[in-house]
């Protein structure tokens, strides 16, 4: 109904890089500046632990030092009597809490709830936790706590004999045609083992929080992918109602799927706030980040391809196992790419969690697709070289035309255009196809490929818009921005749909007092709220141009129009007749201080109840395979290592990689984003590992020097091309996942380059010299 | 707390002095940080690994973790608070970040830039390949690294530009 143009005011200082065609930076896909990144250049972004509270105190954990038993028993008195001590926190004088009912919606049983353990499932578990009034107090004061042991033996990880085959889950099990047979009867086949090891988020912002009660209410300030989720959490364990706790978390700094939920600690600091009658502040040590909560479980899978001559595959048989806690469940599902990649008739995948004592193992981007890319896409180059046909060619020959499992057409797949643009990118075609065959020096050098994928996760969103008398646009949601522009696509989104420029809109995120949302997980969040902010924008838009054209104090009532153009901030008729007003010249003359649109994208019938359990739960999450199409991003990289034929150091040279991920709201954002993943992934290929120390259960380098990310100067120049186009099937907008995807792929893509370069074929990561030497 | 396991000092943070009183072993980011509210300067590790608490005292990049509050007294202490000029001018390395898109979260941001003016003056931005050793104390989860190779690359250029026209 309502003509908007942002292009007319501003110049070419606006204007994005020439591969934007003739988008300008403020619209939707254009390469708008990060809009929060003055306050985070400046040091202004003040992060949730950052805020400066009168009357904190500080708490700081003890953790448990054996992996299983019991405590025998803590004593307290020296740390009791410590200077600044208030409070040493054990499970004897700990409130009782009630549990919580878990993501995925389901009750919670009646049983009572202690952050702080007495049976010991891992090392690492919190025991006591010592508030003072100081932190260097308090961290002096918890050296002092003395906690006894009754020791148990532990399985200490998946390789321990004690371990066992574990559990089969079921609902992972996925079967067509007649694997087993069709392998059997396969002319080429191929059988590997594949392990990923325990790795971790390692978000740059350690967890933690400060929990302050004023009687009833409670607010906690904690970084958070998930306000709406980690409120009812903490409303359920005090019991309390959902309304009585407020989250706030402005900027996140970093999360990879681990700042979703509320973990024990901050029930500790809840708890210590409440008792003490004041607010508490923790923060977890960077040792403590290994096991306040779980990183990627440890793997091991087995991938059986059998093909025919031409290398077309017949069956796939895949097994998967993945480790668990002793008394929680993480199911990494390990099929989740094995079963859509590429045709097969014939496939079988199962998959059985084990249980160690760990603690419980949870989401690092791209759960499931990232090792069960590693999987396939390392066992699909093996057949390549087998039939001896390039790793590229195979891929192509045994192209998905649409979703093998579901047996649906995707809604897009630009995985074909995603390996022709980043092998001409690379120069692919140069490539000598037999390993040892490339070198520079002493430098022996390999090429590979990999793809990846990963589902479009869609869930509903709601967003509240205001037009304000000043003319500026307010944006609110309880959604976050942990570095993947959500500040910056939602004021794009807002600035085209009601025509200001996107400088001249305001979004606030991060507080559950705003609009409700979802998590931030499973790259959701940008279909999900661009959605909501285009619908809720829409409806202001609406309103105002309503009120211009009805409101007998309007310029223009006369005009008898019955729409009206808004650009850059000013109204007009679209005809060019009539007055010409700025929006807040409007709102002067009818008298109205604003104008405030509540949109939401969840079903008209929905109850409040509906809404309560889509914002605090994922149950009403919808299936990417739901309705007629099978919804996905694809990406194929391309790598260059150089492999030290003495040493066997691997160095990344060069990574390619063509990227569909639907319209990009902000190319210039999602790029960073996409890069950001395939960096994880060199890290995850090369250096990551989390080392258990087999005697003790307990993961011994638990900091930043031993667990190896990746730094500077381990990453080349990154070429990210994108291939999408819109996808009306995944969100409101065309756009398709971004965050996740990057990453996924990358690890098989080098180690397919590493036998490239050496003829050694490394299929348990990190791939570190001693396996190639 | 009592006074006597205080000490009082004196720090010079951004051309401004602040006076206070506090254990000696408080950590001058935690000075910054939780008694100063100075909280620009990030805490990632507090054990020296990371890079987020870079700060500079007389010109030179120090992890702020890894120094006493009492060690820096009497020294010029520049956090990225103090960075922009008075007016709010930016840096050309913060400019830079943002244009490049150097930064995800931001968490490591503060530390980076400050350990990139820092390198630019140190005279080690010459190629890429040496920004990359040169930078690679600061560590980055989002993997903004090329992004900060192509902002420091920036920022060095514009800087020995302007040096050249001063002089």
């Amino acid at each position: 109904m309502t003509v908007h143009d942002v292009r007319s005011r501003h110049g070419d200082s606006k204007r994005g890089d020439a591969s934007d065609g003739a988008i300008f930076a403020e619209a939707v896909g254009g390469r708008l500046s990060r809009v929060d990144g003055p306050a985070k250049i400046t040091g202004a972004a003040k992060y949730a632990v950052e805020q400066q509270i009168d009357g904190l105190s500080h708490a700081v954990l003890v953790e448990s030092t054996i992996a299983a038993g019991k405590v025998r028993s803590i004593d307290t008195a020296a740390a009791e009597s410590a200077p600044g001590v208030l409070l040493v926190l054990t499970p004897d004088n700990a409130l009782r809490l009630n549990t919580a009912t878990d993501w995925l919606g389901t009750p919670p049983p009646d049983i009572p709830y202690c952050p702080l353990a007495g049976d010991i499932t891992f090392s690492g578990q919190h025991v006591a936790a010592v508030v003072a009034e100081s932190f260097e107090q308090a961290v002096a004061a918890a050296a002092l706590v003395k906690v006894a042991y009754d020791e148990t033996t532990a399985i200490v990880d998946l390789d321990d004999p004690k371990a066992g085959d574990g559990i089969p889950i079921d609902t992972m099990t996925k079967e067509w045609g007649d694997a087993q047979a069709a392998f059997a009867a396969a002319p080429v086949r191929i059988c590997a083992a594949y392990n990923t090891p325990r790795e971790y988020q390692a978000p740059m912002e350690p967890h933690g929080l400060i929990a302050k009660w004023q009687g009833d209410r409670l607010t906690v300030w904690e970084p958070s992918q998930w306000l709406d989720g980690m409120a009812r959490t903490y409303a359920e364990w005090f019991g309390v109602p959902f309304e009585n706790v407020r989250l706030v978390s402005p900027f996140i700094g970093g999360g990879f799927g681990s700042k979703a939920f509320a973990y024990g600690y901050g029930a500790v600091a809840a708890m210590a706030a409440k008792m003490l009658g004041r607010p508490v502040k923790l923060v977890v040590t960077r040792p403590q980040t290994f096991t306040a909560y779980g990183g990627r479980a440890a793997t091991r899978q087995t991938v059986a391809l059998g093909a025919n001559a031409e290398g077309r595959i017949q069956s796939i048989v895949h097994r998967g196992v993945n480790e668990t806690s002793v008394d929680g469940m993480w199911v990494e599902p390990l099929g989740s790419v094995t079963s859509i990649m590429y045709a097969t008739p014939n496939f079988s995948s199962r998959q059985n969690v084990v249980r160690v004592n760990t603690v419980v193992p949870g989401a690092l981007r791209a759960p499931g697709e990232n090792p069960s890319a590693f999987g396939i896409e390392s066992a699909i180059d093996e057949l390549a070289y087998e039939v001896g046909i390039d790793p590229l060619e195979i891929r192509l020959r045994n192209y998905a035309e649409q979703d093998p499992e579901a047996k649906k057409p995707w809604s897009t797949r630009q995985l074909r255009e995603a390996f022709a643009a980043g092998a001409e990118a690379f120069g692919w075609s140069k490539r000598a196809p037999e390993p040892r065959s490339m070198r520079d020096g002493n430098q022996l050098i390999g090429w590979g490929v990999a793809a990846g994928t990963y589902p479009v996760r869609r869930a509903y969103g709601e967003a509240m818009v205001r037009i304000l008398a000043d003319g500026s646009v307010e944006v609110e949601s309880s959604s976050i921005d942990m570095g993947q522009g959500t500040y910056t696509i939602l004021a794009q989104t807002a600035a085209e749909v009601v025509g200001v420029p996107a400088e001249d809109v305001v979004v606030k995120l991060g507080d559950s007092r705003y609009a409700r949302a979802g998590v931030t997980g499973g790259s959701r969040l940008a279909g999900v709220m661009t959605g909501a902010v285009h619908k809720a924008a829409t409806a202001a838009l609406d309103q105002l141009v309503g009120l211009a054209i009805s409101d007998p104090n309007s310029p223009f009532h006369a005009l008898q129009a019955n729409t009206l153009v808004v650009a850059n901030g000013r109204i007009a008729s679209p005809r060019g007749d009539g007055p010409e007003v700025s929006i807040a010249e409007l709102l002067g003359s009818v008298g109205r201080s604003q104008i405030e649109a509540m949109g939401d994208t969840m079903p008209a019938n929905s109850t409040a109840d509906d809404r309560y359990k889509n914002y605090t739960t994922i149950a009403t999450a919808l299936s990417h395979t739901e309705g007629d199409y099978s919804r996905h991003s694809w990406c194929a990289h391309f790598v260059e290592v150089r492999v030290d034929e003495d040493f066997g150091t691997v160095r990344v040279s060069r990574v390619v990689s063509g990227l569909d991920s639907g319209r990009l709201y902000n190319p210039k954002l999602a790029e960073s984003q996409w890069k950001g993943g395939i960096i994880m992934g060199i890290g995850q290929a090369l250096l990551e590992e989390g080392i258990v120390d087999r005697r003790h259960g307990r993961i011994v380098n638990n900091n930043l020097a031993d667990y190896l990310i990746a730094t500077n100067a381990d990453i080349p120049d990154i070429e990210v091309i994108s291939v999408g186009i819109p996808d009306p099937q995944s969100s409101a907008l065309g756009g398709k996942g971004v965050g996740e995807l990057g990453i996924v792929g990358v690890a098989p893509a080098i180690a397919n380059a590493v036998f490239h370069a050496t003829g050694k074929r490394v299929r348990d990561l990190p791939i570190t010299l001693e396996k190639l030497i | 707390m009592t006074s006597k396991t205080r000490i009082p000092i004196q720090l010079q943070i951004n051309g401004h002095r602040h006076e206070l009183k506090v254990e000696p072993r408080v950590t001058l980011l935690d000075a910054l940080r939780d008694h100063l509210g100075l909280t620009g300067t990030k805490k990632g590790c507090d054990q020296g690994q990371c890079g987020a608490c870079t700060v500079h005292i007389d010109g030179q990049r120090v992890l702020a973790c890894l120094t006493l509050a009492a060690q820096a007294e009497g020294r010029a202490i520049t956090s990225i608070e103090g960075l922009a000029d008075g007016d709010g001018t930016l840096h050309a390395v913060q400019a830079a970040f943002l244009e490049q898109d150097a930064f995800q979260c931001g968490y490591c941001t503060p530390g980076q830039i400050m350990s990139a003016v820092a390198c630019i003056r140190e005279g080690h931005a010459g190629s890429d390949d040496e920004i990359r050793e040169y930078m690679a104390g600061n560590l980055c989860r989002c993997g903004a690294y090329p992004h900060i190779v192509a902002a420091v690359r920036q920022a060095a250029l514009e800087i020995a530009s302007s040096m050249e026209t001063a002089s």
